[in-house]
This record gives C-alpha cells, structure tokens and sequence, in this order.
C-alpha cells in the first residue's frame, strides 16, 4: 500500500512540475496569439475593403465592421461568413460597400481538402465574388454564376451559401444602425 | 556502437519510417505538401529531443512500474510548449499542421525512443540518437511529400514547377495517394537492401 502511494506521489511531483512550466510558457504566448489574430483579423479587413481606413466594430445579431475612409465617410462594411463545409468550418472575411455589393472575399480559415476544396484560398477562386449581390450567391450546379472549384462544389456552395446567411443578418443589421443615424 | 553511427542510423538504415514503420500516421497525414512536411518532422524532432534529454536525466528517479504515465507526461509537456511557441510565431505553419501537433503525444516514434533508447542511455547518446531519429523522420515525410506535391499539385514548396497545362494527378495528394507512395518507397527500401 504504501509503495503505491509513493508511486502516486512521484506522478503527482512530476505532473506538478509539468504543468507550472507550462502555465508559465501560456501566460508568455497568450497575449502574442491573440495579438496575432487581431493583426490577422485586421489585415484580413483591410484587404477586402481596401477604400476602408478605420474600422468600428458593431455586435448584433451579426457582428460586422463598419468602414469609414480619411474622412469618415461610411464606404462598405467587413464581416466574417462561417458555415461547415467538407470537413470543418470555412471562415471567409467579406467586405461589401454600402450597397451590399461584395467588394473582395478572402477565406480567412478552413480545413478542405489539399488540392481539391483547399484551392478556395487561391485568390483566381476568391475574385469571381467580387461585384457580385446577395441573390447572385449561388453555384453553377444550382444555376448560379460562381464556377466551383474542381472536385468541391461542396466548398463552393459552403462559401457562397455562408456569404449569403450573413448576408441576411447583416441586411437587417445595416438598416437599423442607418436608420439610428437618421 | 560509435557516437557517429548513433546519430546516422536514423536516416537509412533504422528509419522510422520506412524500416521501423512507426508514426505513420502523421506520416500519411500531414505529407500532401512539403512545407507541412518540414513542419511537421522538425516540430517532432524538438519534442523527440528534448523528451530524450529529459527522460535520459530522470530515468534513476522513476519506478519502472509508473514510467511510461512519466514518459508520456515529458512528451506532452514539450508538444504543449511546441505548440504554444508555434502558434505565436510561427502562425502560418501552425495553421496548416493544425490538429497534428497536439497529436505528436502519440506519435510512437518519440515514447518508441524514450523506452527502447533513452531509459537506457546517457544524456548524450539520448541527444544523438533523437537528432538522428528526428532529422531521419523529417527527411521521410519531405521525400513523401515531396513526391505528392509533385505529383498531385504540380508544386514544390509552393512553386509551380509545370506550365498551366500540367493536369496534376490528384490522388497523389488525397489519403490514397499517401498510401500508396509510402508503400512503394518501402519497397524500393527493402529491395535495395536485399541485393
């Protein structure tokens, strides 16, 4: 009995040891991921809506960037699409000007597969969304404009599909902040 | 056996890979390009190395009955520090190995070593022979995946290497192909060491 609670005490030291250097290596990477993230995130807001200067963050029902150029002029809005796609989320920042035309896409994160729905990072893919509206949202195979990448439709409508969800959530969004500022 | 040989059997002749045949699942993986590829075998060659160094320095202190709880225990500890310091610097590759890192914890390779060779060894044959089973590893998966690459996405690192007209092979970069060039490999591996 009392062998094995030596043998329990040992682990006990060993995975106490373990886990104050580790908590101590968390609390030194933390604050770089999540600066890493937000300077991604941003990076990511700038490149979809490049006439964009500054970004104010609204949270609703969606939460989305309201672009303001040099001098505060509301010229689009950024948000983030998600939904599943063949194997994980495929997260997409949009960036659309004020009359909800898509502006850029750029697929910020996903986990497709290599060489056939992984392409929907490549920028040929991302640019066809550019100018398009909320109803053009839709794939060749369903009758759509948007050419689905080789070998994953899945992906193609994922992306699209989650454009236009957010779309919708936006849509209401966008009508009672402008009408706030009226 | 010299300190030379401890560090150069890893590459050929006890490959983990191809002559072992362990870690082959992040093996058959993360190898669909090369720059996964080098990620992947150098993530593993540090956690392989230090849980050698660490393992080899306590291996006196820990019963034999609770070592490999213990083993696993340094192994993860490193993978999580691997982890985090990627995450935060290395975001783009972190990215892509994404869930396989953590999954380094139980690549046989590493406890394979920490039991058949750390337990036994001195701190320097330890560091020797992780180096030599980390960089042997390494050298496997970018040999791979350099093949899929090729094959399946007309790339190298990410270059394209053919006109706009190559039609690659894709089932040289989905989970068949890995299969299948990893077979052949062992194979060509065996054959030549009949002759």
């Amino acid at each position: 009995m009392k062998y094995y609670l030596k043998l329990g005490f040992i682990l006990f030291i060993i995975t106490a040891i373990a886990s104050g250097v580790l908590a101590y290596l968390n609390t030194l990477t933390q604050p770089v991921i999540e600066e890493n993230q937000r300077v991604a995130q941003e990076k990511a807001r700038k490149e979809v809506l490049p006439s964009a200067v500054t970004f104010e963050e609204v949270t609703g029902k969606l939460t989305y960037h309201i672009g303001k150029d040099a001098e505060e002029n509301v010229v689009g809005y950024t948000f983030v699409a998600s939904l599943y796609g063949y194997s994980g989320d495929v997260k997409t920042m949009v960036g659309v000007n004020t009359d909800l035309v898509v502006e850029k896409i750029k697929v910020i994160s996903q986990a497709e597969t290599p060489g056939l729905g992984a392409n929907c990072e490549k920028p040929e893919f991302q640019s066809q969304f550019s100018g398009k509206q909320k109803v053009e949202m839709k794939v060749d195979k369903d009758g759509g404009t948007i050419v689905s990448l080789t070998g994953a439709t899945i992906t193609t409508r994922t992306i699209a599909n989650s454009i236009k969800t957010a779309m919708d959530k936006l849509d209401i969004s966008a009508n009672e902040s402008a009408e706030e500022t009226e | 056996m010299t300190l030379l040989k401890e560090f150069t059997k890893g590459f050929i002749k006890e490959n983990p890979v191809f002559v072992m045949a362990l870690g082959l699942c992040p093996t058959l993986a993360v190898t669909s390009s090369v720059e996964n590829a080098i990620g992947m075998g150098l993530a593993a060659t540090f956690v392989l190395v230090f849980s050698n160094i660490f393992i080899s320095l306590i291996k006196n202190l820990i019963p034999s009955k609770i070592r490999i709880p213990a083993y696993i225990v340094v192994i993860a500890s490193f993978v999580t520090i691997v982890d985090m310091v990627m995450h935060a610097y290395f975001p783009a590759i972190h990215k892509s190995l994404g869930l396989f890192i953590p999954l380094i914890v139980v690549n046989c390779i590493i406890l394979g070593r920490a039991e058949a060779f750390a337990s036994k060894n001195n701190v320097l044959r330890s560091i020797l022979d992780g180096l030599g089973m980390g960089l042997g590893f390494t050298l496997a998966l970018v040999v791979i995946g350099g093949i899929r690459e090729v094959l399946g996405a007309g790339q190298f690192l990410g270059y394209n290497l053919f006109p706009e007209t190559f039609q690659p092979m894709l089932v040289a970069i989905l989970a068949p192909g890995a299969f299948i060039v990893m077979g052949l490999l062992m194979g060509l591996m065996n054959l030549s060491k009949k002759k």
